[in-house]
């Protein structure tokens, strides 16, 4: 892990207006997470754990504050610049792995590299897949795959790029203890061999235990906490250990 | 690489059926419009050319003086194929008979179009010309003048050498009390008989393409006077003009309304198709595309599907041409009209409706924001349904114009689609409200059905204009292909009179009556006819043609002398219109036609001139006459008390077996001076048209139920996405597979039965419309509709509904839950 800073999040608010009134989501977020290091985001459904997700990974806009990725302030992109961006430093894991169910598995993950216009996105998908254990799964389509392995081809599709910076969002929530703990091993494995920045939203505390920092979001803010409190005010939540919902 | 992305997404999609219902509504417009547009071309070819074999030619200028010779250069200029001819009345003299002909002397080329028939011993033969100094005459007058060989026509002897069976553009008219005579043109002058003043039809016949001969119609028909005529097929010479006029209203109002639904089809696909990708989209975009190459992407995806589309509609097309073309008689398959029109009519077709109806949905599409790949409710941009409306109505408009090339039809479709989708809208939403009062039980599938319409309501209301307005368009064709139909049956019917026994004595009727019942020949009817001229309404003189256009003024009458006839009863096939049908002795009961024209009102006193001799009768009834009948049929009809007393002959017409042509020989044996007209050909020809028109109007059906079928099934699919939450919460919260089949099942049912009966209202007013305002048909309620819409509307809607639903149903809740829809 360097000193370097992969984001640094500042006064970050974010409301949205509802029939009741305006709702504040994220009340006044401070965070920096360092280039190379993985942190976990827990917390209660309905936290604001995903809505964070998202403006770190410049899906969303704030209300106001301040998010730098890399060095680059997202508050003064567009839409296209925030695109570029993604393009070129993000990656995502998802719950619902979000796989093209028309693509096949090498198809799935040379997506991204094309779309970055990655020379021989071919060649590295094949060696992406092989290296989570895919090779004969090639050509399989999503519906053909178990969840583990389509979490698997997601997990190869995320490392494509070689991304700065990582986003999973529950990336073991549809999956079974055996397929979480391969799962949980494999993103972690590459995480590390390629240095990748990683910020993960779960409810499952033996994966955020994996993780160097767990960050406790609650009720729009957020706090440090180490593992073992983390954990056990996770356990008073109502969601439960493996809990379905991404909130 | 958008491109390769694009060719990648298209082929995968293409493979696993999820592009099926796209490809098939563009592959189906474009087929529509192809093949509907190459067969009815080349009906329309036949029928025009069967059609212009009634009248020989494909235009004919008739006139009492000599055509403008500037009008027959500028035909010849034109490339147009002619040929002149001229009509009299004139004495022939054989032995120390003499007999009233009428003489048609024609030059090399006649007929342009169709056959001389002559009869010989082996039957019906066809034939050039008469040789110079020859003549041809009509059977009858052989039978009248004793079968002489030569015969003298005005200062010339003629040798007798052909029997004249038909002329093709003799027409029908079994009042023609003299024969026909055919002579060459070259002949007249020396008979001497055309003296300055004589009465003489000069003709002048016409063939050659349509672009020429419009070119040269634009040109003639203005230098024309009041006393020429311009003559197409469709000027109501032809027997055939009203069935031909019809059937090209029907086929075009029929194939813009099949297009109109293949639209909706490609509409509501393209909806769907846009809605699958939205998730692509999101994802697309959180790895980092550009806005550039998303829009190229789906650009280029929905490029080959259409693409893809057209070339199967291209296809189908002319396969169907080719199937049709199978059907078709061999002279008429033999002509290919040109494939440059249908060819790209399709392609317009498919591009303009596939680009124009998605523009809205891909415009949705495009704007999904990044953060549905967290958050899944969200959509793209809601910019309102008028700009869905406007790109739709307008695509709609294009392609109609395109096909149709009339404006007025094409705005008037357009009118007509809007309103119907706007007023199923207003009417399924009140409906669906009206059943808000129902409970909601989620033991009870009725109740769950009931509930899942109410929840749905705005939706169910979009598919409930679908699938009303599907059924509407099938049932207006339905009914209006059946009402054409049946029209043209009732004017040939199985055993219409196939011959006609004209200038029957008063003495001969009963004794010929008697032969034809002993030798089991069905007499449709016996009617006397008297010739007679009207020459004053209401005490006011009549004036001629000629005098008007000499400025006399007055009320102009008909020129000519009129057959007429008594009769007790209305004929068949006449329908009153007004007034009561000869009560009073002396009431006449007149054409509509003719009454509109002249004026005559019920009430009105009419002066006719018989034999020298005036009589006054008053207008009683207005009938309506169907003259495409190949029956007797008047002008005016008289009571017997009015007309018994003028000298008259008698005129009958008869069906006859072919198998029986020995009747006929005897009937000339026995009656020497009764006329026989065979209108047997006339009457195959007239059915070879018909069957022609019929089969387009099939086809466009077919066409029509393929296009509605397809707009119910993009409707069944375009609700598949929450019916398929809503089935994993029902499942998740324990409701059994049958509960939820039933209810499934009810609910389209449900939906399926009120579109029946708004599509049954609908239809009828529509119908109502049509009927009255484009096809002058008969107006009747359909009640057997009623019931039958709501009930197959349910039955067709709920099957289509469980069909499509059958793989949601058969699945766990967790796997409800994962589908893809």
């Amino acid at each position: 892990m360097s000193e370097i800073s992969a984001i640094t999040v500042k006064g970050l608010i974010k409301s949205v207006a509802t029939q009741e009134g305006e709702l504040t989501i994220l009340n006044g977020i401070n965070m920096e997470v360092k280039q190379g290091e993985s942190v976990a985001i827990l917390g209660p459904s309905g936290s604001g754990k995903s809505t964070l997700l998202g403006l770190l990974a410049a899906l969303d806009s704030p209300t106001s504050g301040e998010i730098v990725l890399d060095g680059e302030a997202l508050q003064h992109m567009d839409e296209e610049g925030k695109a570029a961006l993604r393009k070129r430093k993000v990656s995502f894991i998802f719950q619902s792995f979000m796989l093209v169910d028309t693509l096949n598995a090498l198809e799935n993950v040379m997506l991204p590299a094309e779309l970055a216009g990655i020379d021989k996105a071919k060649e590295k998908a094949e060696a992406m897949l092989t290296r989570v254990g895919l090779s004969h799964r090639l050509t399989h389509f999503p519906n053909q795959l178990s969840g583990g392995e389509q979490q698997r081809v997601a997990i190869a599709r995320a490392f494509i790029c070689e991304p700065k910076v990582l986003f999973a969002d529950e990336p073991t929530g549809n999956l079974d203890a055996a397929n979480s703990q391969k799962v949980a091993d494999m993103l972690f494995e590459l995480n590390r061999e390629s240095d990748t920045t990683l910020v993960l939203v779960t409810h499952d505390l033996v994966l955020a235990k994996r993780c160097e920092r767990q960050l406790l979001m609650d009720s729009g803010e957020l706090t440090e906490k180490s593992a073992t409190s983390a954990q056990n005010e996770s356990i008073e939540s109502p969601v439960g250990l493996h809990s379905v919902e991404a909130s | 690489m958008e491109v390769q992305l694009a060719w990648r997404l298209f082929k995968r999609e293409l493979l696993q059926g999820q592009l099926l219902l796209i490809v098939l509504a563009i592959t189906l417009a474009v087929l529509s419009v192809t093949g509907l547009a190459r067969v009815s071309e080349r009906l329309q070819i036949a029928i025009n050319g069967q059609a212009s074999k009634f009248i020989a030619a494909d235009r004919i200028i008739n006139s009492p003086v000599k055509i403008d010779e500037s009008i027959l250069a500028k035909a010849s200029e034109l490339g147009l194929n002619r040929v002149s001819s001229v009509q009299f009345n004139s004495m022939v003299f054989a032995d120390d008979k003499f007999q009233l002909v009428t003489v048609r002397a024609v030059e090399d080329g006649y007929p342009l179009k169709g056959k001389i028939e002559l009869n010989n011993k082996a039957g019906v033969s066809y034939s050039a010309l008469p040789k110079t100094g020859h003549l041809w005459f009509e059977t009858r007058l052989g039978g009248l003048l004793a079968y002489p060989k030569q015969l003298e026509l005005g200062n010339k002897q003629f040798t007798l050498s052909a029997e004249i069976a038909r002329l093709p553009d003799a027409g029908f008219n079994p009042f023609a009390s003299s024969p026909v005579v055919l002579m060459r043109m070259e002949d007249v002058a020396s008979t001497g008989v055309i003296q300055p003043g004589s009465r003489v039809t000069y003709l002048a016949q016409f063939t050659g393409d349509e672009a020429q001969l419009t070119e040269f119609e634009t040109y003639a028909k203005p230098l024309l006077n009041s006393s020429q005529r311009w003559v197409d097929v469709q000027s109501g010479d032809s027997p055939i003009a009203d069935a031909v006029k019809r059937a090209e209203r029907f086929l075009l109002l029929a194939s813009l309304l099949g297009i109109a639904l293949a639209c909706a089809a490609i509409g509501i696909a393209a909806q769907r198709y846009c809605q699958r990708h939205y998730d692509v989209v999101a994802m697309l975009k959180t790895f980092g595309a550009s806005a550039k190459q998303i829009r190229t992407l789906f650009g280029v995806h929905l490029l080959l599907v259409t693409f893809f589309g057209v070339i199967l509609g291209l296809i189908g097309g002319f396969a169907l041409d080719a199937g049709i073309t199978a059907f078709l008689p061999d002279e008429i398959a033999a002509y290919s009209p040109p494939l440059t029109r249908p060819i790209l009519l399709g392609l317009a077709t498919g591009f303009i409706s596939a680009f124009m109806f998605s523009a809205y949905p891909l415009m949705r599409l495009l704007s999904i924001p990044p953060l549905r790949v967290l958050q899944r409710q969200l959509e793209g941009l809601q910019l309102g349904m008028w700009l869905h409306l406007l790109l739709s109505l307008s695509a709609m408009a294009l392609l109609g114009y395109l096909y149709s090339k009339s404006l007025p039809l094409t705005l008037t479709v357009v009118a007509g689609v809007l309103l119907l989708g706007l007023l199923l809208s207003v009417l399924g939403f009140l409906m669906i409200r009206a059943g808000h009062s129902v409970g909601m039980k989620t033991t009870n599938p009725l109740q769950l059905a009931l509930a899942g319409l109410r929840r749905r309501a705005k939706q169910n209301a979009i598919q409930l204009v679908g699938f009303s307005s599907a059924l509407v368009l099938l049932l207006t064709i339905l009914a209006l292909r059946q009402d054409l139909l049946s029209e043209w049956q009732n004017q040939l019917p199985e055993n219409a009179p196939n011959y006609f026994l004209v200038n029957i004595a008063p003495d001969e009727s009963e004794s010929l009556a008697e032969f034809l019942s002993k030798n089991t020949v069905k007499t449709t009817d016996i009617y006397p006819v008297i010739r007679g001229r009207l020459t004053e309404i209401n005490g006011e003189e009549l004036i001629s043609g000629e005098q008007a256009d000499e400025g006399v003024e007055g009320r102009r009458g008909i020129s000519r002398e009129l057959n007429l006839t008594w009769r007790d009863a209305l004929p068949e096939n006449n329908e009153l219109i007004e007034g009561e049908f000869n009560v009073n002795d002396d009431d006449v009961s007149v054409e509509s036609g003719v009454a509109e024209r002249l004026g005559i009102e019920i009430g009105d006193s009419l002066t006719y001139v018989i034999d020298n001799q005036t009589l006054r009768v008053n207008v009683g009834s207005i009938r309506m006459v169907h003259w495409e009948t190949l029956q007797p049929n008047f002008f005016m009809v008289f009571t017997k008390h009015s007309l018994s007393s003028f000298a008259h002959t008698s005129m009958a017409s008869f069906y006859l077996d072919e198998d029986k042509p020995e009747v006929i020989l005897q009937i000339i044996k026995q009656f020497p001076t009764v006329s026989i007209i065979d209108v047997g050909n006339m009457i195959k020809q007239l059915r070879q048209i018909i069957d022609q028109v019929s089969l387009s109007l099939t086809l466009v059906l077919v066409l029509v139920v393929l296009a509605s079928s397809l707009v119910m099934i993009a409707q069944t699919e375009a609700g598949m996405a929450t019916r398929q939450r809503e089935l994993a919460v029902l499942r998740t919260f324990g409701a059994s597979g049958w509960l939820l089949r039933m209810a499934t099942g009810l609910e389209f049912a449900i939906l399926g039965a009120i579109a029946g009966l708004l599509a049954v209202i609908v239809a009828e007013f529509t119908l109502y419309l049509l009927k009255t305002q484009v096809f002058e048909l008969n107006v009747y309620m359909h009640w057997e509709w009623w019931g039958i819409a709501p009930v197959c509307g349910a039955l067709i809607v709920a099957l289509l509904g469980v069909w499509r639903c059958r793989q949601l149903l058969s699945k766990s809740c967790g796997e409800l839950l994962k589908t893809p829809v």
